[in-house]
């Protein structure tokens, strides 16, 4: 079994992630640990250099339908009667703090944007507290903070979880995660989170959490249901 | 003077203006470009800077099999594909005047727009929240606009010499830019045209020549 901790994401999902290929929860929690990650941001930019170059005319099998190549003329001829852009919109700078504890934390930008309609957080067993975001129909994505002293019960993922902390630490039987590490978990995995001085994470799941140790198995039902709520509040 | 635009391509425009086309230092050419094929970037420049139609067609021309091909990998769905063209290169009209070719080649600048488009075309036809969007996923390197007025730099009762000798310091390609704004007094515009570089150039220059003057009358005070 691969215990690897990984706390980047792997060269593969970051070139998925500038190709565009990822779904947009797993966009976002790239991005901002890409937005925290020097090195990251750097790799990046040499996987999207990469991409740029290898973008090529395609082979026969593929090409425009034929009657939008004959429309290309009329199509540019209506283009340029719009007016350009000479200046970049001044965007609104979105600012989302959360306050934990004694201390508030800045979130980064992708998040900040992501959040800017407000969280609402729940309070689950343990010192743990929730807060769900709705981006696409296929992840589950909460903030997730656990008070110091705080242990998520032992449980396994069915597809996969992306990790990324925001503040503080926490660690489980595979090592210690500080503040910007990414990690990665799947079904591969049983853990048992624990956080010492508190943490703040972004998570994104691609299918519920099932706890498989004592009396949290009774949540399944309800990690689920919950996961399923996510997904249906979007579709 | 500017020694950034010592190589020049001549084209010829369809109202019958001749069009002197920069080629860059910043970027290397494409491997199959030959001296006689005007670059993608001043293609671009002379989109943002003339409206050349012609151009934009060349353009459209050289980028819809790519982008329909990254429509294909990314929707896996034709019309999607076929649409995306559309999308792209309408967005490549709008903002040629936001290219910044110090920040990378026009090939990237388009690949960007393409990806950051059908990112948010499957989002808005799987329905998903419109609470986050493609530009802040993958945000483009963004300065402020440049704000200054020709005050800022004199309200700091420097001697003008002391100022032109700053001024002297700076790089060619940010000096070049400076001198059109401040000495000649033309609009960004009009100084893009002239240096026939983007407007997004010109103000990331403008920006980092002004911030490089005003550093340089600080530190000496
Ligand atoms: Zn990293």
């Amino acid at each position: 079994m691969n215990t690897e901790v990984k706390l980047h994401p792997s060269t593969e999902l970051l070139n998925r992630f500038v190709q565009g290929e990822l779904v947009t929860g797993k966009s976002v929690v790239v991005a901002a640990h890409v937005e925290l990650c020097e090195s990251c941001s750097a790799k990046a930019e040499e996987l999207q250099a990469l991409a740029v170059s290898s973008w090529v005319d395609p082979g026969n099998v593929l090409q425009p339908d034929q009657s939008s190549a004959a429309d290309y003329s009329s199509t540019v001829a209506r283009i340029v009667t719009y007016p350009q852009i000479k200046s970049e919109p001044i965007e609104d700078l979105v600012e989302v703090d959360i306050d934990v504890l004694n201390h508030s934390i800045k979130l980064p930008k992708v998040l900040a944007k992501a959040a800017s309609q407000g969280l609402k957080w729940k309070k689950v067993p343990g010192g743990i507290s929730e807060a769900q975001l709705f981006l696409d129909n296929e992840t589950l994505c909460e903030f997730i903070y656990m008070a110091p002293g705080c242990q998520i019960p032992v449980h396994t993922h069915q597809g996969s979880e992306s990790t990324l902390v925001l503040d503080g630490s926490f660690e489980d039987e595979l090592g210690e995660y500080k503040t910007s590490d990414f990690i990665i978990r799947d079904a591969q995995h049983n853990h048992q989170p624990l956080s010492t001085e508190g943490c703040l994470c972004f998570a994104v799941l691609d299918s519920p959490l099932k706890f498989t140790k004592g009396l949290a198995r009774l949540m399944n039902p309800v990690n689920r249901y919950k996961f399923k709520k996510a997904i249906s509040r979007v579709a | 003077m500017y020694r950034n635009y010592a190589k020049q391509d001549v084209i010829n425009n369809e109202v019958g203006l001749t069009v002197r086309l920069a080629a860059m230092n910043t970027t290397t050419p494409s491997p199959d470009a030959e001296d006689s094929v005007v670059s993608d970037e001043a293609l671009l420049i002379a989109v943002g800077n003339n409206q050349d139609v012609d151009a934009f067609n060349q353009l459209f021309t050289r980028f819809a099999k790519k982008i329909l091909a990254l429509g294909m990998k990314l929707t896996r769905n034709e019309q999607l594909a076929n649409d995306l063209i559309q999308e792209s290169m309408l967005n490549v009209w709008l903002k040629a005047p936001l290219y910044d070719l110090d920040k990378g080649s026009a090939k990237g600048w388009i690949f960007t727009l393409s990806r950051n488009r059908c990112f948010d075309m499957l989002r808005k036809q799987k329905r998903q929240p419109n609470c986050i969007s493609a530009d802040d996923i993958w945000p483009l390197e963004s300065g402020a606009e440049p704000t200054m007025v020709h005050e800022d730099i004199a309200g700091q009762q420097v001697e003008l010499s002391v100022i032109e000798g700053y001024f002297d310091k700076l790089p060619d390609s940010q000096r070049a830019v400076v001198e059109q704004i401040y000495i000649k007094d033309r609009t960004h515009e009009e100084a893009a045209a002239h240096l026939q570089i983007p407007l997004g150039t010109l103000k990331s220059r403008l920006r980092l020549g002004v911030a490089k003057l005003r550093n340089m009358i600080g530190v000496d005070q």
